[in-house]
C-alpha cells in the first residue's frame, strides 16, 4: 500500500497534534521544574510535525505522477488478499483463544490453516503442524519453563 | 604466578569443563531463538547454579551469555529475525548477504569476529577491570544524556539515501519509547487506562514484530516471481575469511575497543555497543556506499563490538557491585552467593577464584569458534524448507517468543500492532531500523535529560560544566554540525563553479 | 470445510476427555507452580523468588518456576498475582508496592486483593553518602539540608517509589520541609549510587545491602539504617534515632502471596509450607550470603503489619504531595 508522501503527510501532522496536544493538557509537571512529562512527547510531536509538513510540500509538488494511494498488485489478487487476512487472522486467533484453547490446540489450529493458506497439502500441514506444535511446546514449556497456557486441558497439564 | 596455577587447576577440571560446554550449547540455543535473550539464559541458569562450587557457577552464566549473543546473529541473517537485540544493529545487512548466497560469508565472520571481540574483551576485564571501573563511576545523568544523543547520530548514518524518512521512522521509535510509567514522571503515559501498557511496550516483542512480522507480511503479499534464495551449501565456513579478515583487521579491533568500553558503562550494554560500532564503520569506511547492499565491513566492526561488550559489562559489576547491563545484574546476585562479594576485595581475598572465572571465559570464547560452527551448519539446513512451510514456523516461534519475554498474550497484541505498522513503513519507503534504534534510546534520552535538569535546577548549562560531558557535548554537536556545514560549502562552491561560466 | 470438521471433532474428544479426568480431583499440589515477582530479573525480589521456590519446589514435589511480571512499578506483576485464578497455582511475591500505590492513583488494588502465605523479609532503608563528602552522621547532614533547602539532592529509585518515601519522611520527621533535599528519579538502587559516585547527588536511602559493595570499596559511607534496631549484616552503622534522634523507621518487605480468595485447604498446605522453608538451611544460608534479613510472619500478623503500613505509607505520600 503506498501512500502519496501528502497523505502520509496529513496523517503525520495529525498524529503528532493529537500527541500534542493529549501532553500538554493531560499530563502533570514536575513539582518544581520546567521539564515534565509531557516535555518529550510534546518534542517528538514537533519533529514528527515538521516531517509532516516536508511530506506534504513533496508530495504535492508530485501530485500529478503519484496517486494519492496505490494498493500494491497484492490488492488485485484475491489468494494474496486471502494470505494477507490468514496471517492477521491467525495472530488474532492466538490473542484471543490461547487463554481459552490452550497452546496444543491453538497452535495446531493455525499452524493447519497458514500452511493450507500457503498451498502446502491438508494432511501433510497437519502433520507438521501437529510435530512442529510438539516440538514448541516441549523446548519452551520443558526446557526453558515459559507458562505456554493449557485452557481447558488443564486437568492434562504435564 | 601461584594465584594463576591454582587459578588454572580450577579450571581444567574435568566437571568444570563440562558444564562450560553444556551452557555454551544452552546459550547456542537460546540465542538463536528470536524472543529468548541472553538475559533470559542467565536467568535459567540460576537455579542451576545453586548447587554448584563458585567457579563452574559463575563460568556457566558467562559462557551461555557469550554463545547467546552471537547465536542471535544466525537467524538474523538467515531469516532476518534477530535472535538477541544485541543483532538488530546489523541484521539487514546480514540478511541481503544471505540473500545474494552469501550466508556463509556473514556467518563466519559474525563468529570469528565474535570470538575475537569477546577474547579482546575479556583480556581488558582480566588486566584493568579496576582502573576502567573507576573512569566508567564518572559518568553522571549529564554524560549519558551526551552518549544517548550521540547514538541518536546513528540513525541518521543508518538512513543516509533519505533523511527525512530516516528521522520519521527515529520519532516514532521514540514514541513508542514514552508509552508507559516513566522513571522520572511517575506518571502513566499513553496507557488508555491499559495495566499492561504501564510497563510501556517491551522491547523484544517490538523488535520481533517489526523484523519478523513485516517479513511474512510481505511474504504473503508477494506476488509474482518469488527471489529464490539461492541454496548455498556451507562446507567450509572459513574459507576465504582469512582475507577479508586481514582488510579488515582495524575494524575487528576498533569494534572491540568500542563493544568494551561501552560495555563497561552501566546501563548502556552490548545491543547500543553494537549500533555505535555499526554507525562509526560506516562513517570512517572507505566505501560507505556499499553499507546496506550486503557488507561485511560493518558485521566486523558491530560483531566484534557486541561479543566485547560483554566482558565490558563485568568490570564495573566485580568492582563495584553496580550492574553494566542485565546480564551481570543478575550476576551479582549469584556472586553474592557464592561467597564471591563483588568489591576491589574480590581480587584481594580469593584472587584464585576470579581468576579462575576469567580463565574459563577465555576458553569459552575459544570454544565459541567450533561450537558456533556447529551451529551454523545445522541452522542453514532451515534455508532448505521451502518458505511456503517456512513462514508459518516462524509465525509460531515469534508467538511463542513475544509471548515469553514476559509471559502475556499481550506481548503478542505489541508484536502484532508493530508488525503491520512496520509493515506499512517499508512498503513507504520509511526504513524500519531507526525505529528500533528509537525504542533503545528513548528512555536512556529521556531519563537521562530530565534527571540532570532536576539537578542543576533547570540550567541547560550544566551540560558543559563538568569536563566529560563537556568533551561528549562538543563531540556530538560537531557530529551534527559538521555535515551541514560542509553540504553548506560544497553547495555555495558548486553555485559558484556553474555561475563562474 | 474440511479443517473446521476436523478441528470441531478434535475439540469435542478432548473436551469430554477432559470431563472425565476433572472428576477425579487429587489432592494439592498435582502440577507445577508459577511464583510471579513484580520486579525484574536479577533485581532483590527476584532473588528472594527464585529462592524461595528453589526450597519449595524440594518440599512440595512439584516444579515451582518464576515468571517475571515487570513495568509500570510493580503495578503489572502485582495486578497478575490479584487477577489469577485463586487455584493455588498462581502465587506471587507482593512488596512493599502494594501499599503505595493506590495512593497515587496508579490502581485500585490494595493488600485487601491477596491472600496472605506469609511475610518472609523486611529490609531497612540507609542512609549512605560519598566517601569524601563532609558528612559523618545524620545529625549535621540535616542541619546542611535545613540550612539549605533544595542543594542537596537524593536519589535512589523512581519519583514517589519506597526510597523516596524513606528520605521525604525522614525530613518531615526531623521538622523540615520534605522538599527540602529534591528527588532526582533513578531506574533503581544501583543507578542512583553510581551518581552518588560520580558526584551527581548527595544523599542515596536505599538499603544499605546494596551499598555495601561500594562501601567496602571506599566510595560510599553508611550512616544509619531507617530501623527499631541496627542490622545483623551492618552492627557498627547505627539506627536513626540512636544517629540523630529522629524517630522514623521505614523499608522494604516482600511476602509470599495469592490471589483473594484461595481455596481453605490450599492456603493451609501452603502456609504450612512457608513456615517450613523459612528455616530451611538453603534459605536461610542464601539470604544471609545476599545479605537480606529474614524477618517471618505468619499470615495474621502479615495482614496486621501491611495495614499498618499502609497508613503509615498514606501520611508521608500525602505530605509531601504525592498521594490524591
Amino acid at each position: 500500500m503506498r501512500l502519496n508522501d501528502a497523505v502520509l503527510g496529513v496523517i503525520l501532522l495529525l498524529f503528532a497534534a493529537a500527541v500534542i496536544v493529549h501532553a500538554q493538557t493531560s499530563f502533570p509537571g514536575l513539582p518544581g521544574q520546567d521539564y515534565g512529562p509531557a516535555f518529550f512527547p510534546t518534542v517528538i510531536g514537533s519533529g514528527l510535525a515538521l516531517c509532516g509538513i516536508i511530506f506534504v510540500i513533496q508530495g504535492v509538488a508530485r501530485l500529478r505522477e503519484v496517486p494519492l494511494v496505490r494498493l500494491g498488485s497484492w490488492a488485485s489478487s484475491s489468494r494474496h488478499v486471502a494470505n494477507l487476512l490468514v496471517v492477521l487472522g491467525a495472530l488474532l486467533f492466538y490473542i484471543l483463544l490461547s487463554d481459552i484453547l490452550g497452546f496444543f490446540i491453538t497452535s495446531t489450529v493455525l499452524l493447519t490453516g497458514l500452511l493450507v493458506q500457503f498451498r502446502n497439502r491438508f494432511l501433510p500441514s497437519l502433520g507438521m503442524a501437529v510435530a512442529a506444535t510438539f516440538v514448541v511446546h516441549f523446548f519452551f514449556y520443558k526446557m526453558l519453563l515459559v507458562p505456554l497456557p493449557w485452557g481447558f486441558l488443564e486437568p492434562f497439564a504435564w | 604466578m601461584d594465584v594463576f596455577i591454582t587459578a588454572l587447576g580450577l579450571v581444567f577440571d574435568p566437571y568444570v569443563l563440562m558444564v562450560i560446554f553444556l551452557s555454551a550449547v544452552f546459550g547456542l540455543f537460546v540465542g538463536s531463538i528470536p524472543g529468548l535473550t541472553a538475559t533470559m539464559a542467565t536467568a535459567l541458569l540460576v537455579p542451576v547454579t545453586f548447587f554448584m562450587e563458585p567457579v563452574p557457577a559463575i563460568a556457566a552464566i558467562g559462557t551461555a551469555v557469550a554463545m547467546a549473543i552471537f547465536a542471535g546473529d544466525i537467524p538474523g541473517a538467515l531469516l532476518r529475525i534477530p535472535g538477541t537485540p544485541a543483532s538488530a544493529a546489523y541484521v539487514d545487512e546480514a540478511y541481503t548477504l544471505t540473500q545474494k548466497g552469501q550466508a556463509e560469508r556473514a556467518l563466519g565472520t559474525s563468529l570469528v569476529c565474535a570470538a575475537f571481540g569477546g577474547l579482546f574483551g575479556i583480556v581488558v576485564l582480566t588486566t584493568s577491570a579496576p582502573a576502567l571501573a573507576e573512569f566508567a563511576l564518572n559518568f553522571s545523568s549529564f554524560e549519558y544524556f551526551w552518549l544517548a544523543c550521540l547514538g541518536l547520530t546513528c540513525a541518521a548514518v543508518i538512513s543516509t539515501e533519505a533523511p527525512v524518512r530516516g528521522l520519521v521512522s527515529l520519532l516514532i521509535g521514540l514514541f513508542i519509547s514514552t508509552i508507559g510509567i516513566g522513571i522520572v514522571g511517575g506518571y502513566p503515559r499513553f496507557t488508555f487506562n491499559i495495566t499492561e501498557l504501564l510497563g510501556g511496550v517491551s522491547f523484544i516483542p517490538a523488535m520481533i514484530g517489526m523484523f519478523a512480522v513485516s517479513e511474512i507480511l510481505r511474504y504473503a503479499t508477494q506476488t509474482g516471481e518469488r527471489p529464490v534464495i539461492p541454496q548455498q551449501p556451507i562446507r567450509n565456513l572459513f574459507k576465504g575469511l582469512g582475507p577479508i579478515l586481514w582488510r579488515y583487521k582495524v575494524n575487528m579491533v576498533r569494534g572491540s575497543v568500542i563493544g568494551t568500553g561501552i560495555g563497561a558503562l552501566p546501563g548502556a550494554g552490548a545491543d547500543i555497543a553494537a549500533w555505535i560500532a555499526y554507525a562509526i564503520s560506516k562513517k570512517s569506511s572507505k566505501e560507505p556506499e556499499k553499507f546496506g547492499t550486503g557488507h561485511v565491513e560493518g558485521l566486523v566492526d558491530s560483531g566484534s563490538a557486541n561479543n566485547a561488550g560483554l566482558g565490558g559489562a563485568w568490570v564495573p559489576a566485580i568492582v563495584f557491585g553496580i550492574p553494566g547491563d542485565s546480564v551481570t545484574a543478575i550476576v551479582i546476585g549469584v556472586l553474592f552467593m557464592k561467597g564471591m562479594n563483588p568489591g576491589p576485595t574480590v581480587f584481594l581475598y580469593e584472587p584464585q577464584l576470579i581468576y579462575a572465572v576469567f580463565i574459563a571465559f577465555f576458553l569459552a570464547n575459544i570454544a565459541l569458534i567450533p561450537l558456533g560452527f556447529i551451529a551454523i551448519r545445522s541452522a542453514r539446513q532451515v534455508l532448505r524448507i521451502p518458505r511456503r512451510a517456512l513462514m508459518p514456523l516462524i509465525l509460531i516461534f515469534c508467538i511463542v517468543g513475544a509471548f515469553a519475554i514476559n509471559n502475556t498474550v499481550f506481548g503478542v497484541i505489541i508484536m502484532l500492532i508493530l508488525g503491520v505498522l512496520a509493515w506499512i513503513m517499508e512498503e513507504n519507503h520509511i526504513p524500519v531500523a531507526p525505529a528500533i534504534l528509537g525504542i533503545v534510546l528513548g528512555p536512556l534520552l529521556e531519563d537521562n535529560f530530565l534527571t540532570s535538569m532536576i539537578k542543576s535546577e533547570g540550567s541547560l548549562l550544566g551540560f558543559f560544566e563538568r569536563p566529560i560531558s563537556a568533551v561528549l557535548g562538543v563531540m556530538t554537536l560537531a557530529a551534527w554540525l559538521l555535515p551541514l556545514v560542509l553540504w553548506l560549502l560544497r553547495k555555495r562552491r558548486s553555485a559558484g563553479a556553474s555561475a563562474a561560466p | 470445510m474440511k479443517i473446521l470438521r476436523t478441528a470441531k471433532t478434535l475439540m469435542l474428544a478432548t473436551i469430554g476427555a477432559a470431563l472425565m479426568a476433572g472428576a477425579a480431583a487429587a489432592a494439592y499440589p498435582e502440577r507445577p507452580i508459577t511464583v510471579v515477582v513484580p520486579w525484574g530479573a536479577g533485581g532483590g525480589t527476584d532473588f528472594t523468588g527464585r529462592l524461595i521456590a528453589t526450597v519449595m519446589q524440594k518440599k512440595l514435589g512439584v516444579p515451582v518456576n518464576v515468571v517475571n511480571r515487570t513495568g509500570g512499578q510493580g503495578v503489572v506483576g502485582h495486578s497478575a498475582i490479584a487477577n489469577a485464578k485463586p487455584d493455588g497455582y498462581t502465587l506471587g511475591v507482593a512488596t512493599v508496592e502494594i501499599v503505595m500505590m493506590h495512593w497515587v492513583g496508579l490502581t485500585d488494588l490494595t493488600y485487601k486483593n491477596y491472600t496472605s502465605i506469609g511475610l518472609y523479609n523486611a529490609d531497612p532503608a540507609g542512609v549512605q553518602v560519598a566517601a569524601d563528602s563532609p558528612w559523618q552522621d545524620v545529625k549535621s547532614l540535616l542541619a546542611d539540608i535545613k540550612a539549605n533547602p533544595g542543594k542537596f539532592k537524593g536519589s535512589g529509585t523512581a519519583q514517589g517509589g519506597i526510597w523516596h518515601l524513606a528520605l521525604a519522611g525522614m525530613l518531615k520527621t526531623a521538622g523540615i520541609d520534605p522538599n527540602a533535599a529534591p528527588w532526582v528519579p533513578s531506574k533503581g538502587a544501583a543507578p542512583g549510587l553510581k551518581e552518588l559516585v560520580a558526584g551527581g547527588v548527595s544523599i542515596v536511602t536505599c538499603s544499605p545491602t546494596e551499598a555495601a559493595p561500594l562501601r567496602d570499596a571506599g566510595k560510599v559511607r553508611i550512616l544509619a539504617v531507617m530501623g527499631d534496631e541496627r542490622m545483623k549484616a551492618f552492627p557498627d552503622v547505627p539506627t536513626l534515632k540512636e544517629d540523630a534522634g529522629v524517630d522514623w523507621a521505614i523499608g522494604a518487605w516482600r511476602g509470599l502471596t495469592g490471589p483473594a480468595g484461595l481455596p481453605q485447604e490450599v492456603t493451609d498446605k501452603l502456609v504450612a509450607t512457608f513456615a517450613e522453608v523459612v528455616k530451611d538451611p538453603d534459605f536461610v544460608d542464601g539470604m544471609n550470603k545476599r545479605g537480606f534479613p529474614i524477618v517471618y510472619k505468619a499470615p495474621a500478623d502479615h495482614i496486621e503489619f501491611m495495614k499498618t503500613s499502609d497508613v503509615n505509607m498514606g501520611e508521608v505520600m500525602k505530605a509531601i504531595g504525592l498521594a490524591k
